[in-house]
């Protein structure tokens, strides 16, 4: 799993931590490089996953339209949104709301978790169909999932 | 020494069961000149990743040496695959840079290596402890032979003159793809559904 952080993941990152050690973990220092990586993974017979906030998508285009699309790497991609309901930062809130149209023009499906109960099987089938049909699956993490309890602008 | 000059000692000096990572353009198309192999990976598009590619490679397959053929304006453009290769540390990734301060590919433009820009010590800085600069086929060949011998991650930058370019590889991503990971040992399994 490559990833940049984000403050929502920090509680996905800690779970793998204490209860999937087998999952290996790389931070990368800019999205596109984690798609690098994860080329690489693929490459040499991993099933690799990137993590990354929604600005980080703007930094990922070219490495998704030129490398794993036309060359078909599989892989999942964790995308925790910003700028969606909930979001004080202006500066989030024109990639947040552009986040959908973009994937849908580098035809990478998506799916969006109702729930956090929801999320382990969305993320589940979003693995079957990416690994299954050698595609991107990315899935989009509301801040109502990942930030049930802010309401307001950080301290 | 040119870049055609300096991919032959590359091929010369690698097996043929080692993984090469090339960038796009002008690397790509030499080593496909010099010496095509199903080991090769040829990127199209995505400029400056192929050290990043390498280093996943290189992190799923610690067994093999991994050589990447990037190029100075490529890895200019993703200098943090620097720091994260200084981080991880795989032993046997090999990043061959042909420097020759321009971009050759899209017309000749200077880099910032003409004007002092130093990608082995940025390698260095970065925690990348075995990287070297050479000028002459012979200093590549000795800094090859002391990659393959020698714990690494290792950055070579290699100062080369530009020269034409005599070959393509193929223009289908899959086939390149496919090719590469049968050749390493890690064929894609065909797609299968999960009911009749």
């Amino acid at each position: 799993m490559v990833y940049v952080p984000d403050n929502p993941l920090s509680h996905v990152l800690a779970v793998l931590a204490t209860d999937y050690t087998d999952v290996d973990t790389t931070i990368a220092t800019r999205e596109e490089e984690a798609f690098g990586i994860a080329a690489g993974l693929h490459l040499g017979g991993a099933r690799p996953t990137v993590m990354l906030q929604s600005s980080g998508l703007g930094n990922s285009i070219n490495a998704l339209t030129s490398l794993i699309v036309p060359y078909q790497l599989p892989m999942l991609v964790v995308i925790s949104m910003r700028g969606d309901a909930g979001e004080w930062n202006a500066a989030q809130v024109p990639m947040g709301r552009a986040v959908r149209s973009i994937l849908e023009a580098l035809t990478i499906p998506y799916a969006s978790p109702a729930s956090a109960g929801d999320v382990e099987a969305t993320v589940a089938s979003l693995g079957r169909t990416a690994f299954g049909t050698r595609h991107v699956g990315a899935c989009l993490l509301p801040r109502r999932v990942t930030m049930p309890t802010e309401t307001k602008e950080p301290r | 020494m040119t870049r055609l000059e300096a991919t032959h000692v590359v091929v010369g000096a690698v097996d043929a069961g080692t993984p090469v990572i090339a960038s796009l353009g002008h690397p790509a198309y030499d080593l496909f000149a010099v010496g095509d192999r199903p080991t090769n990976f040829y990127t199209w598009g995505s400029m400056g990743l192929a050290s990043s590619i390498g280093l996943g490679l290189a992190m799923v397959r610690p067994d093999l040496h991994v050589v990447v053929v990037d190029g100075d304006g490529s890895l200019l453009m993703n200098l943090g695959s620097l720091a994260t290769v200084g981080w991880r540390r795989p032993e046997r990734l090999i990043v061959i840079v042909w420097d020759n301060e321009a971009y050759a590919t899209t017309g000749g433009q200077d880099t910032a290596t003409k004007h002092g820009a130093d990608l082995a010590a940025a390698a260095r800085a970065m925690g990348v402890t075995q990287a070297v600069t050479v000028r002459e086929t012979h200093d590549l060949g000795a800094a090859l032979n002391r990659a393959r011998r020698e714990p690494g991650p290792w950055v070579i930058v290699a100062k080369v003159q530009e020269s034409p370019p005599t070959g393509k590889p193929p223009l289908d991503c899959v086939f390149i793809k496919q090719r590469f990971m049968e050749a390493i040992g890690r064929p894609e399994a065909a797609t299968q559904g999960e009911s009749a």
